[in-house]
């Protein structure tokens, strides 16, 4: 078991003034479920690139069983046993499990043996200990179905190496426990896992080392055991944070919105509630409860059939999102990539975009006002970028975050709607964010909160509404509510 | 390890990528002068640059709608049509202004379907595709029936109809618009919007923009230049022909993509699209002078076509493994 399965050594790489990972050593030992951790743009997702052969390092060497390998292209990282699961998931939502299972990859056999794939998919499952119809389509299934699908894929291409990053960012609890049980029999099984992810606590449930990450390069290696979570953060962020969430002096003020009877046939029924001047309003609930819809309709990306939206007092109409925003609502969606930003366009076009009035001058779009305007965002929320003229695609995931943010903060909303505002980012920041959200509502601002961590909901809010199935269970005070709250509130 | 090689190859391939119109350009022009004399002079580029502003001018609107994400096959029809009707109103003693209005309306009616189609449905490159052929297809129907299939020759008067092809005037023309349109593009808000929703559709909606406005305005804008074309042309040749324009949708679209503007939307420039235009149009030139004969021209500009075609789906794959990475 002491055996290093895998050895990187001495990996430096840069990018156009960036120095992703400088001089990093990286061990893990056969059978471990290793942690990767680090803020956001510590290197992490970098360093699993050039393990998997994504990108090339600048400099290094890499050890597959204590023989020194070179890694050419993705293909040739499958055939060493090393695979990777993207946190957007790599599979073709039209196809069916067994297809993706045994398709998806460029080694796809020429001739296809319909029953003979099924039969080896249907097993792949099995060995993981599910067994649901590998006929079914890829889109239908849920997101932790389609992850057990990445899981039985990289078996297939028999990976003795998996790496998973940010795995359980879009999992709901108990998706998460299933993901769990998985990695603990692949464990057992003698399969190696690098694990990333933010949400500390998963590390002392499922991993065995952790290796920690700050500005690229590796701060320290430690058993599991022999750490606290306090520990880690303080090596991440390289000085002592809080992660008790900042206490709010102000009180909610009178009604800004008034949502009446919302409905939408299956999807909302009949959702009334009311936001407040300098309100936090958190929404809990299951992925899939229908808060999103909620969110979408508030804002005028989705329609409604009944009921009606007053702000101010006043009945608005919301045919479009150019109507939420005229209204002074904005909102944060919850995926960066499909609908927050356009990833080959520079931080400061995808910021500007929401306020282009405000980075004119006589009508015409003046670049030092849009400079000026990305610098302040990159600033305060210390966004890690050579430039404000980067591409956001070539930002660390969680910085891409920020930069959602960023651009509905230059939007200068008075209700904001957070759709899982802090997926993805570091602890620090979260903390960051969280201040930020306090000083908002200072200012007089109002926000909805959608959030699947409840310790967040239950920590930032004024209020919280429980919503499932797309009905409003109940409300309860952030102040006194615990997590049992909520659940039992889902239940009943 | 980085190698000098590498770099040097990036290095190439990003010249190449950036400048490679220009320099085919320039290429071309300095083979053709070599054998040809009278190829470069300032008479034979002027009478170039006026054969492509027709073109040009279609192009610039078409530039717009495929940086939005889109396509637009109808503009050679409405070219054609807004020439017929407008040869027909001043035949029929419409007047000049009249003919210009109707022409202008036409192109722009039909921008306006396709428009609200395209955007209605949410409909991307392929329902654009689809929708433009077939309002393509009734347009062209209807230039053949508005003039019952004939050539009609135009009595107009000298006026300002019959200046607007005279001369230099088309190439003012075209450049003035030119510079327009890529002033909105890079310096207006109109411009920006239009830049997201061709980079991000998604995006762009729950930005607040107003997608489905927007998305109309651009095929207008294509229509509007595409019937004004229609008046350039006829008031060159001082006739209507039904099929006057076709066949203008895909010259368009080539000086589009020759220029480099990335059919995968989100990014272009209609001063590239121009450098398009006018490539294509030396290129044509270049072989009249050298005596090649029509059919072969067609094939070289078909080539051309596929060629710049590649190199943008080339410039696309970089991306998008760009893009795969980033998903980690
Ligand atoms: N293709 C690229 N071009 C330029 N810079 C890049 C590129 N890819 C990554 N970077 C930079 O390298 C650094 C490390 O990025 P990486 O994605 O590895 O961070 P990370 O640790 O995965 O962060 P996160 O937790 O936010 O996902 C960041 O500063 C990022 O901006
Ligand atoms: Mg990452």
């Amino acid at each position: 078991m002491n055996e290093y399965v895998l050895e990187m050594k001495g990996i430096t790489k840069t990018f156009p003034g960036v120095i992703a990972l400088d001089n990093v050593s990286f061990g893990v030992k056969k059978g471990e479920v290793h942690a990767l951790v680090g803020e956001n743009g510590a290197g992490k997702s970098t360093l699993m690139k050039i393990l998997n052969g994504v990108i090339k390092a600048n400099s290094g060497e890499m050890y597959l069983d204590g023989t020194k390998t070179n890694i050419s292209g993705v293909n040739d990282a499958q055939d060493k046993g090393l695979s990777i699961i993207f946190q957007e998931f790599n599979l073709i939502n039209t196809l069916s499990v067994a297809e993706n299972i045994f398709l998806g990859g460029l080694n796809r056999p020429k001739i296809v043996d319909w029953r003979n794939m099924r039969i080896k998919a249907q097993g792949l499952l099995k060995s993981l200990g599910f067994s649901f119809d590998v006929r079914r389509v890829v889109g239908e299934l849920s997101t932790a179905e389609k992850q057990l699908v990445e899981i039985a894929k990289a078996l297939s291409f028999n990976s003795k190496i998996i790496v998973m990053d940010e795995p359980t960012s879009s999992l709901t609890k108990s998706e998460e426990k299933m993901l769990f049980k998985i990695i603990k029999e692949l464990k057992a099984k003698g399969v190696t896992i690098i694990y990333i992810s933010h949400k500390l606590e998963e590390i002392f449930e499922i991993c065995d080392t952790v290796t920690v990450l700050r500005d690229g390069k590796v701060i320290d290696v430690n058993p599991v055991s022999a750490i606290t979570k306090d520990m880690i953060i303080e090596k991440m962020v390289g000085r002592t944070v809080d992660v008790e969430y900042p206490k709010r002096t102000i009180l909610p003020g009178e009604k800004v919105m008034e949502v009446k009877n919302l409905y939408r046939t299956k999807i909302l029924k009949n959702i009334s509630f009311d936001l407040r001047k300098g309100e936090i309003l958190g929404i809990a609930g299951l992925v899939g409860s229908g808060r999103t819809e909620l969110a979408e309709a508030i804002f005028g990306a989705e329609r409604f059939d009944k009921g009606n939206i007053k702000i101010n007092g006043k009945v608005i109409k919301l045919r479009s999102t150019r109507d939420g925003k005229a209204n002074s609502i904005g909102m944060v969606t919850e995926d960066r990539k499909e609908t927050g930003l356009v990833l080959d366009f520079s931080v400061t076009n995808n910021i500007t975009i929401t306020n282009l009035n405000n980075v004119t001058s006589q009508r015409i779009l003046n670049s030092r006002k849009e400079k000026d305007v990305a610098k302040r965002f990159i600033e305060e929320l210390k966004i890690k970028t050579p430039s404000h003229k980067q591409e956001v695609v070539n930002l660390s995931g969680g910085n891409q975050q920020k930069v959602v943010l960023a651009k509905w903060l230059f939007s200068n909303a008075d209700i904001l709607i957070l759709d899982e505002p802090t997926r993805g980012i570091d602890v620090g920041a979260k903390y960051e964010i969280y201040c930020l959200m306090n000083k908002l509502v200072a200012e007089g601002k109002s926000i909805i909160m959608i959030s699947s961590e409840l310790p967040e909901v239950l920590g930032m809010s004024d209020r919280i509404l429980v919503m499932h199935e797309g009905e409003i269970k109940g409300e309860l005070l952030g102040e006194s509510a615990s997590g049992e709250d909520v659940m039992q509130m889902i239940i009943n | 390890m980085l190698k000098i090689q590498d770099i040097k190859g990036k290095y190439i391939a990003n010249v190449l990528r950036s400048y490679g119109v220009l320099i085919a350009l320039i290429i071309i022009i300095i083979i053709t002068s070599i054998i040809e004399t009278n190829f470069f002079t300032i008479g034979n580029f002027i009478n170039i640059i006026r054969q492509v502003s027709i073109i040009g001018i279609v192009a610039c609107g078409m530039t717009f709608v495929i940086i939005s994400g889109a396509f637009d096959l109808s503009v050679g029809s409405i070219v054609s049509l807004s020439g017929v009707v407008a040869i027909s109103t001043i035949n029929n003693g419409g007047g000049e202004a009249l003919a210009i209005i109707y022409a202008l309306l036409i192109g722009v009616s039909v921008g306006f379907v396709n428009g609200i189609l395209i955007s209605l449905i949410n409909g991307k490159m392929g329902e654009a595709f689809i929708i433009t052929y077939g309002t393509q297809t009734v347009v062209a129907a209807l230039a053949l029936f508005a003039s019952g299939g004939l050539f009609v020759a135009g009595r107009i008067k000298p006026g300002i109809y019959k200046s607007i092809g005279k001369g230099i005037v088309p190439i003012v023309i075209f450049i003035v618009i030119a510079i327009g349109m890529q002033f909105i593009l890079t310096k207006t808000k109109f411009g920006r919007q239009m830049c997201f929703i061709g980079g991000n559709i998604e995006a762009a909606k729950m930005s607040g923009i107003r997608v489905v406005a927007n998305r109309t305005a651009y095929f207008m804008i294509s229509g509007l230049l595409a019937g004004f074309a229609g008046i350039v042309l006829t008031s060159r040749v001082i006739s209507s022909n039904p099929a006057g324009g076709m066949g203008f949708e895909l010259d368009a679209i080539a000086a589009v993509v020759v220029g480099g503007t990335s059919l995968l939307g989100g990014n272009g420039s209609i001063v590239k699209t121009v450098l398009g235009a006018i490539i294509l149009g030396v290129m044509r030139n270049a072989l009249n002078v050298l005596n090649i004969t029509a059919y072969p021209q067609m094939m070289v500009t078909g080539v051309i076509i596929i060629l710049s075609v590649s190199l943008d789906i080339l410039n696309r794959k970089a991306k998008e493994k760009e893009l795969a990475n980033e998903k980690l």
